[in-house]
């Protein structure tokens, strides 16, 4: 008893120097989104600033970012290894138990989630989204194929294998603008010459491998967590 | 503020990681700790007002941008870490029968 009462003692102490600190906000946050309103069409081509930062000022983080996912993924397939050797994974819910009304609609919802997924992970630059939010969606469609059918095997190696190959395909083209703009990890296209139309076909790009990679990914991660649960 | 309410957040994920007897419990305080991160700097990015932060007309003020593109990156590691956690959290079951932290550090004394 006399424990949670410290305890909340000190959490009130951190609250009350965290509200202290942040009394003069005014003065702290001053860099409103001026620059990037500015210039960040011009320089990125990509009307939606967020995947302007993300696949062109700071790639670099976006790159460590993909990278800290595939080590994530490989962690999880490398710790959940059994001493028996299984190379498919099968889904543990019983066929019989699922309700039919969720198999039927998720049979409706499927190809409406992945075509959502994809315009999500094609539209990036223009509208809320990116590779790695439609990603996700994507990842999430796929999972509804283990409801609609219970007897779907996944070799969980292959998606690993290919979501590496991916990423290494997203660090050469990140890496090409050396040959082009003189730094890495940055737009293809010269700055100087080419017009944002043309800016954009490297965000397209860009924006379906991380998508790809990242649905890759997730599907993996669940896969694993369906071999360890049957 | 809204800044303030969100570190209230992180604060209940403090409680809960102080007091939860179970790891399963644990990971989930880790949960709400990054959430109340997320939302304190979107919340940040975003104190004075403003659009979302897509270019198409003339925006006076837009959000900026930077905080959330940031926070993707919170969120899909976030994301990864927790499930990274979560499975050794089975293994953790497979090996000791148990998930609570008391039961399972007597047992590793024990040994």
């Amino acid at each position: 008893m006399i424990k949670h009462v410290i305890l909340i003692a000190m959490l009130l102490a951190i609250y009350a120097v965290f509200t202290v600190s942040l009394q003069d906000l005014e003065q702290i946050y001053q860099t409103s989104a001026d620059y990037f309103r500015e210039f960040g069409v011009d320089q990125t081509g990509s009307n939606n600033l967020v995947t302007a930062i993300l696949l062109d000022y700071r790639l670099f983080d976006s790159l460590f970012e993909a990278g800290i996912l595939l080590i994530a993924v490989s962690g999880i397939i490398w710790i959940s290894k059994h001493d028996i050797e299984e190379k498919n994974a099968r889904f543990m819910l019983d066929k019989f138990k699922t309700p039919d009304l969720f198999v039927t609609f998720s049979r409706l919802v499927y190809p409406l989630m992945l075509a959502f997924g994809f315009y999500i992970i094609i539209n990036g630059h223009v509208s809320p989204g990116g590779g790695f939010q439609g990603g996700a969606i994507v990842a999430t469609a796929i999972l509804i194929l283990y409801y609609i059918d219970a007897d779907k095997e996944t070799n969980i190696g292959m998606i690993v294998t290919v979501e590496k190959f991916l990423y290494l395909t997203i660090l050469i083209i990140a890496s090409l603008s050396i040959f082009t703009r003189g730094t890495f990890f940055t737009n293809v296209f010269p700055y100087e010459t080419s017009s944002t139309s043309t800016q954009v076909i490297y965000l397209v790009t860009l924006n379906i491998l991380i998508g790809f990679k990242v649905a890759l990914g997730l599907w993996a991660i669940f896969t694993a967590f369906l071999k360890e649960g049957r | 503020m809204d800044p303030m309410l969100t570190f209230l957040v992180i604060l209940i994920g403090m409680y809960g990681l102080s007091t939860s007897k179970n790891i399963i419990k644990s990971v989930f305080s880790v949960t709400i700790i990054e959430s109340g991160v997320i939302l304190l700097f979107l919340n940040l990015g975003n104190w004075q007002g403003g659009s979302i932060p897509i270019i198409n007309g003339a925006a006076d003020l837009i959000a900026d941008p930077l905080p959330q593109a940031l926070m993707i990156t919170t969120i899909v590691i976030g994301s990864t870490v927790t499930a990274l956690a979560l499975m050794l959290c089975i293994k953790v079951f497979h090996h000791y029968g148990t998930v609570e932290w008391r039961e399972i550090l007597r047992r590793g004394e024990g040994k």
